[in-house]
């Protein structure tokens, strides 16, 4: 009887509880203040929270009583794509306003009806503000259902403190050069390049990779088949790179071991976007000023060019409600105006896709706007004009080919294969 | 009296305690290397990551439960694997108890429809669960986990209690039925007692699982209030750099309950799951 008594309390406890839980979504009181739930993968130690939280706090206190935005925090990057694409599929919009990254594989959720198109809805002035290659890349069969926000150029990062440790103080101006400058950096026992083939996209190698094809093969290589002369080119000479101008670990090397090695002075050389020059254990080694950014050397009939991507494209649900339409609107142009993109970019350092008159005032990340600016033309990387699929797949077959089970033609092969047309 | 400490005792005896200290590295190594370099800085990590401190970086510990809200997030995550242990619990006692000791038509078909989860990867429920949470309106509710985690653990809970409910003596249910049992008190004082270290098995599995998820929990929450601790981890990772030495002091934090209830278990866990595997 005891024991029955006991049961009943349990149960008697639980069902009590149990609406402790409900919460946030259930108020059904009318509501005058529009709230706007924002999915900002811009928080925790990003570089452009602080000024991202700041921007919203403003707005908010601006909008009171009609407008509030509530920041919705993604840790994770990876997880937040798949829940993106997961709510999709579920005929729902992961919150009112989200970021993705627009590549061929988030292209296609232009189809979705899901996803406000600006192109409707953008007047003149609000457009002359963005950079128009950068609205144009963002613009899928005349439809714009996300808003080019933070880009990104993906140079070559050399430290200088090395190469003049091995005899060399100016950046190579051809390819034989390069190799030369390497092979004096071999011989003082230091490992030329950061390479690695693991991860998901093989991020430092896949960045030299991309270089190569556009020298190649041009501006338009991504639009070629994968089994085009210039990509065998390129896996030639990145398969050269990984076996004899890299560290010993680089086939199945992570992103945090390739950044690593450079930041502990173990290599020369490293390829990554401008986001890393604001770390703090990057300004905490002892090469740090003598960091020099730069292109490619000259290695084919492409020169003076710039590896580029847009790294975060901004959406919107769409909504049958005008106040509410018109209201994340009017946040997506206050979040997108020169004012708020010259505070994010002064605490991060990060490039955008909107003109404002912004020089930052570190030096490295000063270099990244000089190279910008001075390229003749830009291409995308491999993941950003291939999309993610394709960019796994030459991830996966990238350590085969360093460990000689394949060859740069059955490489090339191999990635075609995965390209949808 | 001969010897037991023949040449081939001792190479047995010496290959076997090489094996279980091999094994025993293997194991605890990770922990403690994640122990370490939860007090290093991320640039020694970058730089040597097998090394020792020169400073240990307590401040690590402060800045994962100030920075990611951690105390909140743990507060969710024991509301969350507890009341769904306690909801998977009775759940699986009640379906356990009526397929292992009650007869009628299509029982079998049951138990292997609820059972066949086992093998379904729960990545595959991602867009039905999304449904199902957002229209039923508990998206970024507590209440939603619970409830995911508990049905995810049905399959498991149900296969190990059965089992274990299967071994009790029919002769037992028996002898309550002559002493006057009905059929609540036949499950509430013979079965269920006796299906104590069964169900703690179950009750196990359902909480390392509820306190480890994550996919589910980025998918169903996104609001700290509704969030669990596995998601205050990987806040420290953003788009481009990861905070190691945080996270790693993050991940100790979060494995201290469920390491803890497994030593303050251990016993029960593994009775639970020999008994259930033995024929009475």
């Amino acid at each position: 009887m005891l024991r029955n008594l006991k049961l009943v309390v349990v149960l008697m406890v639980f069902s009590l509880t149990f609406p402790l839980f409900a919460q946030g979504q259930s108020d059904t009181a009318p509501q005058k203040e529009i709230e706007l739930r924002w999915a900002s993968i811009w928080v925790g130690n990003d570089s452009k929270a602080p000024a991202v939280e700041a921007l919203v706090a403003d707005y908010n206190a601006k909008n009171a009583g009609k407008i509030k935005v509530v920041v919705e925090p993604q840790p994770d990057y990876n997880a937040y794509e798949q829940k993106v694409r997961t709510s999709l599929a579920a005929g729902q919009a992961p919150a009112d306003i989200f970021t993705i990254k627009f590549n061929p594989t988030t292209a296609t959720f232009y189809g979705s009806k899901l996803l406000m198109d600006f192109s409707t809805t953008m007047d003149s002035d609000w457009k002359a503000t963005f950079d128009a290659g950068s609205l144009q890349q963002s613009t899928v069969d005349g439809m714009l259902k996300s808003l080019p926000m933070e880009t990104a150029i993906l140079p070559l990062w050399y430290n200088m403190d090395a190469f003049n440790k091995a005899g060399v103080t100016t950046l190579p101006k051809t390819l034989d050069e390069m190799f030369a400058d390497f092979d004096k950096v071999k011989a003082i026992g230091m490992a030329p390049t950061s390479q690695m083939t693991g991860d998901t996209n093989a991020w430092t190698s896949m960045i030299w990779f991309s270089h190569f094809a556009v020298a190649f093969g041009g501006t338009d290589v991504w639009s070629k088949p994968f089994t085009d002369p210039a990509f065998v080119q390129a896996a030639t000479l990145i398969k050269k790179m990984i076996t004899e101008y890299s560290t010993a670990d680089a086939v199945g090397l992570g992103a945090g071991g390739s950044g690593g090695h450079f930041l502990a002075g173990r290599t020369a050389v490293f390829s990554n976007g401008p986001w890393y020059a604001g770390r703090a254990d990057l300004a905490a080694t002892p090469f740090f000023s003598s960091i020099k950014i730069a292109g490619l050397p000259a290695a084919g009939p492409t020169t003076d060019f710039m590896i580029s991507r847009l790294q975060a494209n901004i959406c919107a649900a769409s909504s049958k409600d005008k106040a509410k339409e018109a209201a994340i609107l009017d946040f997506m142009k206050y979040l997108t105006s020169p004012a708020s993109i010259t505070k994010i970019a002064e605490t991060s350092g990060a490039m955008f896709a909107i003109k404002t008159d912004y020089v930052p005032k570190q030096e490295l990340q000063k270099q990244f706007y000089t190279a910008a600016n001075s390229a003749k033309t830009t291409a995308f990387d491999l993941e950003a004009a291939m999309g993610s699929e394709v960019t796994l797949e030459f991830a996966q077959q990238l350590g085969a080919l360093a460990l000689g089970k394949i060859t740069p033609e059955e490489f090339c092969s191999l990635v075609d294969r995965k390209i949808e047309r | 009296m001969k010897s037991k400490q023949t040449p081939t005792w001792i190479i047995l005896n010496i290959l076997k305690w090489v094996l279980l200290i091999t094994l025993l590295a293997v194991a605890v190594l990770p922990v403690v290397w994640l122990l370490i370099s939860s007090l290093r800085t991320n640039l020694e990590l970058q730089v040597s990551p097998f090394g020792w401190p020169e400073k240990f970086q307590w401040k690590n510990y402060l800045t994962a439960l100030s920075m990611a809200s951690l105390p909140r997030l743990l507060l969710n995550s024991v509301v969350v694997a507890a009341s769904a242990v306690i909801v998977n619990t009775i759940v699986t006692a009640m379906g356990s108890f009526i397929l292992s000791r009650e007869q009628f038509k299509g029982r079998d078909v049951i138990y292997t429809i609820l059972t066949a989860g086992v093998l379904v990867p729960v990545i595959s429920f991602m867009v039905p669960y999304f449904s199902l949470i957002t229209k039923t309106g508990l998206y970024n509710h507590l209440s939603a986990l619970v409830l995911v985690y508990t049905a995810v653990n049905i399959p498991v809970s149900i296969f190990l209690v059965t089992a274990f409910m299967k071994s009790i003596p029919k002769e037992l249910e028996e002898a309550s039925i002559i002493d006057g049992c009905g059929f609540f008190r036949r499950f509430s004082q013979i079965i269920l007692p006796l299906s104590r270290s069964g169900l703690v098995t179950a009750a196990t599995f359902c909480f390392i699982y509820s306190w480890n998820e994550f996919v589910m929990a980025m998918l169903l929450t996104s609001s700290i209030e509704s969030r669990t601790i596995q998601l205050g981890i990987k806040f420290f990772t953003s788009q481009f750099i990861t905070d190691y030495s945080s996270m790693y002091a993050a991940v100790i934090i979060t494995i201290i309950p469920s390491v803890g209830g497994y030593i303050f278990l251990h016993d029960k866990i593994i009775g639970g799951l020999t008994a259930g595997g033995v024929k009475g």
